[in-house]
């Protein structure tokens, strides 16, 4: 029934499934306001797409949901360019390092647990740390009480650092190592993890850079495209790990559920929907830690002898 | 003594016509013909496994009748070699990862045998194994340095191959038909790798292989799916570039039909 071959994963997939889970990413993913790969690479690993594969489609089907996003934000003037550039640069760089380093471990046998722990760790932390803010969130409107915001613009360590910028639109005058270094590790966490990065990046631009709210989900959107589509390219040259036929399953299915889940998104208050996305993050990241602890059910495997770089 | 110039050339001709006679009397050795119902297979995107079927005939049959024939016949499918590793799963500071490993240089990427009946009462382990006639038989290159002792990785790997519908050994599947038709068929399962598949015919009496017969058979992708492998595989900068392009232009797709401006 509607069985499609997925000619680089060598595995039959059905068409509607991988449909429908581009559809339930692009879903939550307008939604919340998140990129949701880092939602959808554990999804495809679940759906037994082998990690490497998984990790390499889903960074080309966020190039398509980021430059739908990017577009939407460069016309209400909510891209720092500059910025975006500084990031990016440093972005390459890190996504070539993440890309080298899951090549050597997949060839070694090790990617699998690799990019399940790393997942695991990361939405571990950042589901715990989702789940606490939104749930105080919710129990201090409850007493009625206004929440307290920090001031942006307050003198740091990082206002100290040489190679100063001009970052007209986010208003900075700050130096440009601190952006680079946050492209950097935001293009590995990327490129390891299959993901934009965003639920890293956004928060960092905030409250390290100080950069305005309104500014930094278009400038990340707008490295995140360059960053996943220098992953995309690596994946696809160096280890032949990219699937086309699936990218494009779930780009279509992302579109479409894309549409819906922002209409959906406008119904529920803001703490209600970090808390949903904190409760799906915590069990995306248990459903893997689970299956990195208990007893497979086979302990033999086999992969094919892939060729170096 | 003058001997008559004609006389050694007639002495020739009757000992060839005696000896023919004497040919004709003896029982003429039998030969086995073979066949496949395809010779292409065309894997499209639509491709979910396919039965391809094996016959043959035993010439100068000495069967009484289809049901008591005193043969027996094996056929063994190969497709094209290759490298794989095997690995084994330990559980490493409470983590299960893949420790120890081996590599085997040319496992068949698909092997099947087919028999009329089970195939190790056919014919000698002797004879059987010079033939890569069954999985104990199969030679899969020398596996690399390392714990080669270790028969955990080879067995693992006929189990999984045979658990993934690549390797099959079936008995009793090759049915005769007449004194001296036979048929067969065999599964190829929706992952078969693509290449030059090779079919042989054993032709067995009383244990003893009295003749062989070969032929080949294509599996190879077509239209999309041969593009899409071709590219990712053979031009991967242009397939990833391609993909690239691809999303890009959903992305901008995406956005100019949904626009809310």
């Amino acid at each position: 029934m509607l069985q499609v071959y997925l000619p680089v994963a060598e595995i039959s997939v059905n068409l509607l499934v991988m449909l429908g889970l581009g559809a339930a990413i692009g879903f939550l993913s307008g939604m919340f306001g998140v990129g949701g790969g880092f939602l959808l690479t554990p999804l495809l690993m679940f759906s037994g797409i082998p990690p490497a594969i998984a990790v390499a489609t889903g960074a080309n089907q966020i190039v398509a949901s980021s430059v739908s996003g990017a577009l939407a934000q460069w016309r209400r003037g909510n891209i720092d360019f500059r910025m975006g550039l500084v990031l990016t640069v440093g972005g390459i760089a890190g996504a070539v390092a993440g890309v080298f380093l899951v090549g050597l471990l997949n060839r070694l046998g090790h990617a699998d647990v690799f990019i399940s722990l790393v997942y695991v760790i990361f939405l571990g932390v950042i589901g715990w740390l989702m789940l606490a803010e939104s749930i105080r969130a919710i129990w201090r409107t409850r007493a009625g009480k206004t929440a307290t915001i920090r001031r942006p613009g307050e003198h740091t360590w990082i206002h100290g650092l040489p190679f100063k910028m001009r970052f007209q639109r986010s208003r900075l005058y700050i130096s440009a190592i601190p952006p680079l270094i946050l492209g950097v590790i935001v293009g590995l966490l990327a490129s390891i993890l299959g993901a934009g990065g965003g639920f890293i990046i956004v928060p960092a631009m905030i409250y390290l850079l100080r950069m305005p709210t309104h500014i930094v989900i278009g400038t990340s959107l707008f490295q995140i495209i360059f960053v996943t589509a220098v992953t995309t390219l690596l994946y696809a040259t160096m280890d032949r790990s990219l699937d086309v036929v699936l990218a494009l399953l779930l780009v279509i299915g992302g579109v479409i559920g894309g549409q819906f889940g922002a209409n959906a998104g406008q119904r529920l208050k803001g703490e209600q929907l970090r808390l949903l996305l904190a409760i799906i993050v915590i069990a995306v990241a248990l459903r893997l830690l689970i299956g990195l602890i208990v007893s497979p059910a086979d302990l033999y495997s086999l992969a094919p002898v892939v060729a170096g770089p | 003594m003058m001997q008559h110039p004609l006389v050694p050339a007639f002495a020739a001709l009757l000992l060839l016509l005696g000896l023919q006679a004497v040919a004709a009397d003896a029982p003429r050795p039998e030969q086995v013909q073979s066949d496949i119902s395809t010779r292409e297979i065309s894997i499209q995107s639509n491709f979910t496994g396919v039965e391809i079927v094996l016959f043959g005939s035993i010439d100068f049959s000495k069967a009484p009748s289809p049901d008591e024939g005193p043969y027996d016949v094996i056929m063994v499918i190969r497709g094209p070699n290759r490298p794989i590793v095997v690995r084994r799963k330990e559980r490493i500071a409470g983590l299960w990862m893949n420790a120890a490993s081996e590599t085997f240089s040319s496992v068949p990427g698909f092997y099947a045998v087919l028999a009329s009946r089970p195939f190790r009462a056919i014919a000698s382990e002797d004879t059987l194994k010079p033939l890569g006639i069954g999985f104990s038989n199969l030679d899969f290159g020398n596996a690399d340095e390392g714990e080669a002792a270790d028969d955990g990785f080879r067995a693992s790997l006929i189990r999984l191959q045979t658990e993934h519908g690549l390797f099959q050994e079936s008995d009793d599947a090759i049915g005769f038909i007449g004194r001296s038709l036979f048929r067969g068929s065999v599964d190829l399962p929706v992952n078969v790798p693509i290449g030059r598949y090779t079919t042989q015919v054993f032709l067995f009496r009383d244990g003893k292989l009295l003749s062989k017969s070969q032929s080949s058979l294509q599996v190879h992708k077509v239209g999309f799916e041969r593009v899409v492998y071709m590219l990712a595989f053979h031009f991967p900068f242009t397939y990833g570039l391609l993909a690239v392009l691809i999303a890009m232009s959903a992305g901008l797709l995406a956005w100019t039909a949904f626009r809310r401006e």
